[in-house]
């Protein structure tokens, strides 16, 4: 063997393996654009995204939204000849309507051996629908989805001043009050401030916590097919009282004006000595975003006693749209299928995302100080509740925003506002077919 | 060729003649008129009449989708009957006639004050028109970021400034107290400019001869201003009054980035209404039906409007 056969050996010693790595690499699904809206977890999805381009060469791109916008172009997309987008990002309070209308494609018609990871949370089985009977069905149901984010409401609390004054985790809302009460100082500190703004699903969704943990809600078990309207009961109103008594006597001067941003920006800013809200760890975390590093602590959120903490999930799933071509449906699963997989979570995870597999958050990473808040998480989603099992919930939605709104704003009376907001969803629910009896009215 | 007019029992005299020469150029003149103005009727009813019927026919029906297909429902005027018992709706109405009037009334004001000033300044003319347009400018997105900031009760800089005289601060925003008026300020600030540059327009095109004839009958400044300004420049001030007026009475984005329309419905305005019921909730036809209701409230005050100036006009 001369020196030149020697060098072209070695040459293509050396390069066959990149080739091969190149391969492994190359695109092999079309390129993907996925609808999602803008939320505290987005930063982790977005990383989690950029991973999954490096190791497979697929392209995928990100059409960010806020939150009713986001649902908009949902909507246009999946009623057009040709969605633009190949996985819509739908939230727990408007994905029934996507389910409903036909607009999803069942995931094993795209492919028949796909299956959720077994580690995955279902979220009151959420990603099942059975259009025979137009219900939420894990047994009978085509599986329509693969979930995407864990959220819930989770208590965050400032654990240094909790430290300092010897205050402990709360488990009950009169726990809760005593501890913002003690740390209540306006206009310096805030002993909580609560999201009282009307929005598309945003005061409605954390005064549930309130009062399901009270045993009221806003329609009885829809679940079992009880639609009979509860959100003027008396354990309703209790827990009305109590995030009004919290508003009163330990809260923000502005509950009624308070968006989701302005509760983080609170708590961010060290204004807030307790916060309910979706998972934001990774602002607070952050030194660039937040003057509170690692004085957050988070726990599930607290109950009435006798009750259980009643979270309400307010998750997002991943659905692929009906009307795209198979390559797209198919280079979207792909996506999915990727992102359910426990090293997809835990980049996830790692990048400041709550994931939706059990094991990672589950996983001793929680035991780090950095990932403190997967345990409030996880210990929160095993009593969280789905809202809605109906797709009119944008129409239930948009009286109960107002609604409480204006009790929370003073414009109304604790009872005349859920009594008004009662006959509103009667009418609704009565139009849409179901047997939706009222309560009679609250009276002082 | 011409002649054939005769066979059609036209007279064959030579004023026949030429009148009918002229008849047929009338004609070919407005052939050809209308053939040009065609391509702009036809961009005219296929972008606003087309939608306009498309819209009135939408809120007539309800519309399902099952199966990914949609289905329509006749419902004949339910949408329309629904409007008298939506509370909001009615709220939205109010607020927005509050909020159309006194906005646009205070910005034809400042406006016009405004104008009067620049088109009397010698010096430095120029800079100040370009100031006094800098707000219409600013896109709607950056005004709402600017003045929720400013707005905030924890964080802004109104606040901050009572703060240090010793002023309790306001809930500018989340209270129902100020909202409505929060927003109002934002709108003058925003349009003042635009009723500024058209009154600024029109003021300069004013014959300076009768300012001079007033002067060298002793007219005073006052005098100049009530009896030949304002009656002079009466159909600029109507056309930009109306044109606000429809302007304000579309408000959305203020509103949107601002308050949402709260608290309660406080600041809930009619195009936020329309959004909320076409949009979020999903209802097509009642959404048009509140647009097609909304579109002929702001046809009658308009006509109003007008019917008001022109008998103002004409008695001036």
């Amino acid at each position: 063997m001369n020196v030149c056969a020697k060098i072209r050996g070695a040459l293509i010693a050396f390069t066959l393996p990149l080739a091969f790595m190149n391969i492994s690499h190359a695109q092999d699904q079309v390129p993907i654009t996925i609808v999602i809206n803008q939320s505290p977890w987005f930063a982790g999805f977005q990383t989690v995204v950029g991973q999954y381009q490096e190791k497979t060469g697929n392209t995928v791109s990100l059409d960010v939204n806020p939150f009713a916008g986001s649902l908009e172009k949902q909507r246009s997309a999946v009623r057009s000849k040709e969605s633009p987008y190949d996985i819509l990002i739908m939230n727990a309070g408007f994905f029934i309507e996507m389910y409903k209308g036909g607009f999803l494609s069942p995931l094993n018609d795209i492919d028949p051996n796909f299956a959720l990871d077994k580690d995955l949370y279902t979220f009151d089985d959420s990603v099942y629908w059975d259009p025979s009977t137009n219900k939420i069905d894990a047994k009978t149901g085509k599986l329509m989805s693969v979930p995407i984010n864990p959220f819930i409401p989770i208590l965050h609390y400032r654990s240094d001043l909790y430290a300092e004054k010897g205050l402990k985790v709360p488990e009950t809302w009169d726990d809760l009050l005593a501890n913002a009460k003690a740390l209540n100082n306006p206009p310096s500190m805030y002993g909580i401030v609560q999201r009282g703004a009307r929005g598309t699903f945003d005061v409605t969704y954390d005064v549930l916590p309130y009062i399901w943990s009270y045993g009221g809600g806003l329609l009885k078990d829809q679940k079992a097919g009880d639609y009979s309207i509860i959100v003027n009961s008396p354990e309703t109103k209790a827990g009305m009282e109590m995030y009004l008594k919290l508003a009163k006597e330990a809260g923000h001067p502005s509950t009624a004006g308070q968006t989701q941003a302005n509760v983080l920006q609170n708590m961010a800013t060290g204004k807030a000595g307790n916060i309910i809200a979706v998972l934001a760890a990774s602002i607070f975390d952050d030194p660039n975003q937040s003057a509170v590093v690692d004085k957050v602590g988070f726990a599930p959120p607290p109950h009435a006693p006798g009750f259980q903490s009643s979270p309400g999930l307010g998750h997002w799933l991943g659905g692929i749209p009906k009307n795209i071509p198979g390559d797209r449906q198919k280079a979207a699963l792909a996506f999915l299928n990727w992102f359910q997989s426990k090293d997809a979570q835990m980049a996830y995870a790692e990048a400041g995302s709550p994931p939706v597999s059990r094991a990672v958050l589950e996983s001793d990473l929680g035991n780090q100080p950095k990932y403190r808040w997967m345990k409030a998480l996880s210990k929160g989603l095993t009593t969280a509740r789905l809202p809605f099992f109906i797709p009119e919930s944008a129409q239930i939605l948009a009286i109960t925003e107002l609604g409480f709104n204006q009790i929370i704003s003073g414009q109304t009376t604790v009872n005349d506002g859920l009594n008004n907001m009662a006959k509103e969803m009667e009418k609704v629910m009565t139009a849409a077919g179901y047997k939706a009896p009222l309560l009679p009215d609250l009276k002082d | 060729m011409y002649l054939s007019s005769t066979e059609n029992g036209r007279s064959a005299s030579p004023e026949g003649l030429v009148e009918n020469v002229s008849l047929l150029s009338l004609n070919r003149d407005r052939f050809w008129r209308n053939l040009t103005l065609a391509p702009a009727i036809v961009l005219f009813l296929a972008l606003t009449v087309l939608p306009m019927v498309n819209l009135v026919v939408l809120s007539l029906h309800d519309i399902d989708w099952a199966q990914g297909l949609s289905s329509w429902t006749y419902v004949g005027l339910k949408h329309y009957a629904s409007l008298a018992a939506d509370s909001l709706f009615k709220a939205s109405i109010l607020n927005t006639l509050v909020f159309s009037t006194v906005a646009v009334s205070v910005q034809m004001v400042l406006g016009f004050a405004l104008a009067l000033l620049t088109s009397s300044i010698v010096h430095g003319r120029l800079f100040y028109r370009t100031v006094f347009l800098l707000p219409i400018l600013v896109p709607g997105i950056i005004i709402g970021a600017i003045w929720k900031l400013m707005f905030s009760f924890d964080f802004g800089v109104l606040n901050q400034m009572a703060g240090a005289i010793g002023i309790m601060p306001r809930d500018w925003l989340g209270d129902a107290t100020y909202s409505l008026a929060s927003i109002i300020v934002v709108d003058i600030w925003h349009w003042t400019p635009f009723c500024f540059l058209l009154l600024l327009a029109s003021l300069e095109t004013l014959p300076q001869d009768v300012y001079e004839a007033s002067d060298i009958d002793g007219a005073t400044s006052w005098q100049s201003l009530w009896y030949i300004t304002i009656p002079l420049m009466l159909p600029a001030i109507a056309v930009t009054f109306v044109f606000r007026l429809i302007l304000a009475f579309k408000v959305f984005d203020e509103v949107y980035l601002l308050t949402g329309g709260g608290p309660g419905t406080s600041t809930e305005v009619v195009s936020f209404t329309i959004f909320r019921r076409f949009f979020t909730e999903d209802r097509p036809g009642y959404g048009s039906a509140m647009s097609v209701t909304t579109f002929a409230l702001i046809a009658l005050m308009i006509i109003v409007v007008s019917a008001v100036t022109r008998r103002k006009g004409s008695t001036s």
